[in-house]
């Protein structure tokens, strides 16, 4: 897609570890357009966070090793640019909110310190008075009250919730192009994840950023993302719109990752988890990285020696036996009792 | 932050009377402290009766305890025989410690950090494995045999070259007063140096392990990687970030240590002759005087109590958390 702001293209990252190298991000491809949010799902150690991290240099090299692949922000390629210049596109172009807000805050400097930081560091003209200023704003925009007190506190003084607005705010403060949020809820109790991911959609809105929703929780995926990646031992196994995913899955571990999902609805009887572990980065399964829990692989030779492609477009899925998925899903329904258009979203 | 300076200012001054009261019933109480001249044919019933009546020996300990005391930082603080004013040569020792160590502290902390700092950022590579190796040699060897070996060192240059270059004993050369201020520094630096090298050595081992390690946790934190998100320069990521939560332990280790060494770098400072708290405290044991003894030991006291102080204090400053109010 042309007017993509960002797009990963056929990235691979390994790292090198005693026991041999783990394949941790095997040519993953995906792109969000301005305003366009993303989800990228998949278990954890798919790859999910380390395709983000490498994408801003923020792994550790080494170990790690950026094999090939292009990560072109605005059609300019990240990998391999001089850390100086990546520096200038760190929170100014691609803000980050990570997954822990309790280690993710600095406990030795202010919370407004920290974020009127990231204004001082992208604008060298503005003085302290004004970043204070701006960040007050911040604050106050992410939903944090007593903006003005609040910015003189420690992370410690901080609930979790309002440590992620915090990091929310620091995000936005440049009103960067692209959002990443790598697992922001998962940290936070039930109650708040609603309203952080509130704050974290409205951010998005409101400076018309394209988002990447890194999310094990697809109840998350569901209520805020356009289109979804599913991520697996590494490789991007499915793409389409949420509509697609939910109703329509075309690749074997989405609709596993379905069946396990449980409903409010109760329109599913029992869940069912995925057979088996995710396989070890060190010494994947030859062929297919799934085919040992697959549902589609009775003993099918292909499935063993080819590794599926996934083939380009908008809705794709990387599986030998795409065409079998809707037979499956049918068989799936009828004896889960499933309505036959699939299940409700969320 | 000024009233948690104050509480904890406060709280020493409880610690520092029971402390003394500590060293007194237990110098005085546990053993007579007159026993060891009780023993000298030469000295006569009459001494030993005087010695009782100046120190109100008969009275009950803590009567004793509050005359001694009352005079402990005064000229009325003295010996049991002899009744030498222990005092003045007390101060003079605790300020020519304070010299060695003060320096020699500045030194290791300001070594040590940067060490522990450029290893922790370059682990593993041959800089790491030297400063480690280094470290450890100065972890194992004993402290008088280094001091020995500076000694032979600086001693051998001397008798190889004629040229003096440091002195291997004592504080200052005989009759240097008369040549100027300007020759008195020189000098006394000339005989600072192999003590304050040992000191500081000892001291640098310890202190940059305590930093590497704390650097290498630090540097693996989720806030390091917040900072690098940021746009941050990598220099304002470790210094910045990194290293204002990796100087928390060894601060405080090195502000409980400054106390500790003010009660004497003994060894290191009977090798070198330098007349400070640990020669003063070994010559005092060697005379076996309980009097003087217990003085050491309550400036000592202050001294612990005082590196505790700032210990508490530089935590308390570079911790938001510790400040509790």
């Amino acid at each position: 897609m042309a007017d993509s702001v960002l797009e990963i293209k056929d990235l691979v990252v390994e790292f090198d570890t005693t026991d041999g190298v783990v394949h941790a991000v095997d040519g993953v491809s995906y792109e969000v357009a301005p305003g366009e949010t993303l989800g990228v799902v998949g278990e954890s150690g798919s790859g999910k966070s380390v395709t983000v991290m490498s994408a801003l240099g923020l792994i550790q090299m080494p170990p790690g090793r950026i094999v090939r692949g292009e990560v072109l922000y605005n059609g300019r390629n990240l990998i391999g640019l001089p850390i100086d210049e990546l520096r200038k596109i760190r929170n100014k172009e691609i803000g980050m909110v990570f997954q822990d807000p309790m280690t993710s805050l600095n406990p030795v400097f202010t919370v407004g310190d920290q974020i009127a930081e990231a204004i001082l560091e992208h604008n060298a003209s503005a003085t302290e008075l004004e970043a204070r200023k701006r960040t007050i704003g911040l604050l106050e925009r992410v939903g944090v009250p007593n903006a003005e007190r609040r910015f003189d506190q420690y992370p410690h003084e901080y609930s979790g919730g309002m440590r992620q607005r915090a990091m929310i705010a620091m995000a936005i403060a440049n009103d960067p192009a692209v959002i990443i949020a790598d697992e922001p809820t998962t940290a936070l109790d039930v109650t708040i994840q609603a309203q952080v991911l509130d704050v974290l959609k409205d951010a998005t809105r409101e400076t018309h950023a394209a988002l990447i929703l890194i999310t094990h929780d697809l109840g998350v995926v569901a209520e805020l993302v356009d289109k979804v990646a599913v991520m697996y031992a590494g490789k991007v196994v499915e793409r389409g719109s949420v509509e697609e995913i939910f109703h329509a899955p075309r690749h074997p571990y989405t609709l596993g990752l379905m069946m396990s999902l449980p409903r409010l609805s109760g329109e599913i009887k029992k869940l069912l988890p995925i057979a088996g572990n995710p396989p070890s980065l060190l010494n994947r399964p030859a062929g297919c990285s799934f085919h040992p829990r697959c549902r589609l692989y009775h003993g099918r030779e292909i499935c063993r020696t080819d590794v599926p492609e996934l083939p380009g477009g908008t809705t794709a899925a990387a599986c030998h036996f795409t065409s079998e998925m809707a037979a499956e899903l049918e068989r799936e329904a009828a004896e889960a009792g499933i309505a036959a258009e699939g299940g409700r979203i969320g | 932050m000024a009233t948690f300076i104050l509480r904890r200012i406060l709280l020493s001054i409880p610690v520092l009377i029971i402390s003394t009261v500590i060293i007194f019933w237990g110098m005085t109480e546990i053993a007579d402290p007159l026993s060891s001249l009780r023993l000298l044919p030469n000295v006569s019933q009459q001494t030993i009766q005087n010695i009782v009546d100046r120190k109100h020996l008969d009275d009950p300990w803590y009567v004793q305890y509050v005359f001694w005391a009352k005079d402990l930082f005064t000229e009325r603080n003295t010996t049991a025989l002899g009744n030498n004013p222990i005092w003045p040569d007390l101060k003079r020792a605790a300020g020519n410690t304070v010299q060695l160590i003060a320096i020699s502290e500045v030194i290791a902390i300001t070594t040590a950090v940067w060490l522990g700092v450029q290893s922790a950022k370059k682990q593993y590579s041959v800089f790491d494995y030297t400063t480690t190796t280094v470290s450890f040699f100065g972890f194992s060897v004993p402290i008088f045999w280094f001091a020995l070996m500076l000694q032979a060192l600086v001693t051998g240059l001397f008798l190889w070259t004629g040229f003096r270059l440091f002195y291997t004993f004592g504080q200052s050369s005989f009759d240097i007063a008369s040549q100027g201020w300007w020759a008195v520094l020189i000098d006394r630096l000339q005989h600072m140096v192999l003590p304050i090298t040992t000191l500081a050595y000892v001291n640098i081992a310890t202190y940059s392990r305590f930093q590497r390690a704390s650097m290498l946790e630090v540097l693996n934190a989720d806030y390091i990687r917040t900072a690098r998100a940021k746009g941050l320069s990598e220099r304002t990521v470790t210094m910045k970030h990194g290293l204002r939560n990796a100087l928390i332990p060894v601060v405080t280790l090195a502000a409980i240590n400054f106390g500790g060494l003010l009660g004497g770098a003994v060894i290191t400072e009977t090798i070198f002759a330098w007349p400070g708290m640990g020669k003063f405290f070994f010559d005092a044991l060697s005379q076996g005087d309980a009097y003087t003894i217990m003085s050491w030991l309550v400036v000592t006291a202050i001294a612990i109590i005082i590196g505790n102080l700032l210990a508490d204090i530089a935590y308390g400053w570079l911790d938001p958390r510790i400040r509790y109010d």
